[in-house]
């Protein structure tokens, strides 16, 4: 089915960033359509954020807040944010986000959005930045878009996009999740904002919904995944029970808050003094996370598969007092929506935490430059869903700066692009998409979705944990080839009414996810030695590391190839 | 454990159907952590269709109580499904008939004055 109108700009994700996209597509000029896969406002990882925009005290000082713009610079900030990414992140990327931002938190001010300044940021070199909770977040986006004249289709899940005879991009091809019926979408630029890929990990903090299909659509379009093995966790999660599974309580009244709990293995060895003996927990959450995987791959994790956070060295009067230092830490125990009173009752009896890293930001993505075009005419992307900007790891807050500035950038080029494709050319895979999408409906037996998906959540757990080796990818690539051969072919949905089918939804994020994971593991096996997010068992030895570089995957001759590229320093060099 | 769930399907002419689910003795084996009383009920709803009733609708998105998005009627109080711990015998109807479209998942748009 295919309807006849031709909309300016087709957004593909509707939080932060890709509602932040479509306002500034709107405001342009253009007619505008944000597709999302569940309700706009409702859904997405905008609402499950900690709420921090990063932005320099100078920045912050123009805006009109009480702050010395000499104690913290727009360069500051730069510097900061390509040290933590670890030199790989993309310096252009990063320019534009330290400047611009400002103007972004400027406009969510005029809306009425009232920030809170933040105090201290871990690895910040100063408070630098405000926050501004999830869900009030989401609210500002989603009121502004439709305020602009944006218009929606929701439970519409984008899994293709339509390309004419020169590759250029011409719509997307999805399902109405209510209808059941696959649809075109036409358009004159689409911008991918669909968020992380993260919903492949079985523990994770981040929302239902992120398998990845934008990044699947945008290989198959023939645009480039940067550093797809850049996967950032947030270590001390809860693992049991079930209710509470991939919560960062634990860690946000731990080390977060800077209160030494401390992580033991199954012997009770505080077995961070061997990776950072001077902060031991207070270590980044790359080291952390790493440190707790690590334990675990060794057999001295807990029955769950996880550490020990533990509270019980403290004295009963630092624990009982928490709740007045720590914000997240409520009088009735309630943390975002859950009671967490029997934990902290836990706690006070003397009992440790099981806890877990939790997939939590992919910070490697869809490939772009500074206008969030992906080098493939007419296609965008931004926010968490393109890659680059935070190299080997995310400083707090910079996720929040980077939908704002990303956003505006990709909505504003995509009405640019738009502006030169008036006069669309006809798709010449529309067919193709279409019979790619209904196959595991029309197909009688074969493998259900749901257990390609939990032999894909297995295999990344074993394969791109926060502890990873070579064999290991090695393993799970091989076996992403036995999916491809034999899984995909055979997907069946169970069911026949095609409506709020969630077989149907689930074949196609594992269809998505194949891909997503195959990009993360080459990445992974290509880049030899530990950096950042990407730890490995086996790194190679540090006289043989090499000098910063970025590691592409993309499409070619139907397979998945790697290339490398060498950084750029124009802000900061190693 | 037994839970109730109250499925209105417009192919059953439109009549109501509370349909009792049993859940098996041991979630360990379909990856369930501990109990299922330390199970939400959005677990359960994941786990009938997948395991019992594939046609089974059902949404749920941030499993931390900030969305709404899994809003359901438990024993005649409005909730979120994800952040609900089960107790046996519970009936899960949507949270209101008039916004019904399928099993538990009922028109909860915020932008429905933009859509097309």
């Amino acid at each position: 089915m295919s309807s006849a109108r031709i909309w300016d700009v087709v957004v593909v994700g509707a939080g932060g960033a890709g509602l932040t996209a479509a306002r500034h597509a709107r405001e342009a000029g253009a007619d505008v359509l944000v597709l999302n896969k569940g309700l706009a406002g409702r859904t997405g990882a905008t609402i499950t954020s900690g709420g921090g925009i990063s932005i320099a005290d100078s920045t912050l000082a123009r805006l009109g807040f009480d702050l010395d713009p000499a104690a913290d610079t727009e360069q500051d900030f730069a510097q900061d944010t390509i040290r933590s990414g670890r030199f790989i992140g993309d310096q252009s990327l990063v320019t534009s986000m330290v400047e611009e931002v400002g103007d972004a938190l400027g406009e969510l001010i005029t809306m009425g959005v009232k920030p809170r300044v933040v105090k201290r940021a871990p690895g910040h070199s100063s408070g630098r930045g405000v926050h501004i909770k999830g869900p009030d977040m989401q609210k500002a986006v989603t009121t502004a878009a439709t305020r602009a004249g944006v218009m929606f289709r929701e439970d519409f899940v984008s899994a293709g996009l339509l390309q004419g005879a020169d590759g250029t991009v011409v719509g997307v091809t999805g399902v109405d999740r209510r209808t059941g019926l696959v649809e075109e979408v036409h358009a004159r630029a689409v911008v991918l904002a669909t968020g992380g890929t993260t919903s492949n990990w079985r523990l994770r903090t981040a929302p239902e919904e992120l398998a990845g299909e934008g990044h699947a659509m945008a290989l198959a379009a023939g645009a480039a995944l940067i550093e797809p093995e850049m996967l950032q966790f947030l270590p001390c999660c809860v693992l049991a029970p079930e209710i509470w599974k991939g919560i960062q309580f634990p860690w946000t009244i731990g080390p977060q808050a800077g209160v030494r709990a401390w992580l033991l293995n199954r012997y009770g060895e505080r077995f961070l003094h061997s990776w950072d003996p001077v902060n031991v927990e207070l270590a980044t959450r790359d080291v952390v996370s790493a440190a707790s995987a690590a334990e675990v791959a060794a057999g001295r994790g807990s029955p769950n598969g996880g550490v020990y956070l533990s509270w019980a060295h403290l004295p009963r009067d630092i624990i009982e007092n928490m709740p007045l230092w720590s914000k997240s830490l409520a009088a009735d125990g309630r943390y975002q929506g859950f009671d967490f009173t029997p934990l902290i009752e836990r706690i006070k009896s003397g009992y440790a935490i099981e806890v877990a890293p939790a997939a939590h930001f992919s910070l490697g993505g869809i490939h772009i430059d500074v206008d969030g075009s992906t080098g493939v005419a007419g296609l965008y992307a931004c926010g968490e869903a393109a890659g680059g900007l935070h190299g080997a790891n995310r400083l707090s807050g910079n996720a929040g700066a980077q939908m704002l500035v990303q956003g505006r950038r990709a909505g504003v080029a995509a009405v640019r692009f738009s502006r030169r494709n008036w006069s669309l050319q006809p798709a010449t895979n529309g067919d193709e998409l279409h019979a790619r999408l209904v196959a595991p409906l029309e197909r009688e037996t074969g493998v259900a979705p749901l257990e390609l998906a939990q032999r894909l959540g297995a295999l990344t757990d074993r394969a791109l944990s926060p502890i990873r080796d070579g064999a290991r990818i090695d393993a799970a690539l091989a076996e992403i080839a036995d999916i491809r051969a034999n899984a995909l072919p055979r997907l069946a949905v169970r069911q026949r009414d095609a409506t709020y089918n969630r077989d149907w939804l689930a074949a196609i994020e594992s269809t998505a996810a194949v891909d997503v994971l195959e990009a993360a593991l080459i990445g992974a096996r290509h880049r030899r030695h530990s950096l950042g997010a990407h730890q490995r068992a086996d790194s190679a030895a540090e006289d043989d590391r090499p000098a910063p570089f970025h590691g592409l995957v993309r499409a070619q001759g139907g397979a998945l190839a790697y290339e490398t590229r060498a950084v750029a320093f124009p802000v900061l060099a190693p | 454990m037994r839970i109730r769930l109250k499925l209105a399907r417009p192919q059953d002419g439109g009549g109501d159907e509370i349909a009792d689910f049993e859940l098996p003795e041991d979630p360990a084996q379909s990856g369930i952590s501990g109990t299922w009383e330390g199970a939400s009920v959005s677990t359960a709803l994941q786990y009938l269709q997948r395991k019992v009733d594939p046609s089974l609708a059902y949404v749920l998105s941030c499993r931390r109580g900030l969305c709404d998005l899994c809003a359901v009627r438990i024993d005649g109080k409005v909730v979120t499904a994800c952040t609900t711990p089960l107790r046996d015998g519970m009936l899960i109807e949507p949270t209101r008939a008039s916004l019904q479209l399928r099993d538990t998942v009922v028109e909860l748009s915020l932008v429905r004055r933009n859509r097309i």
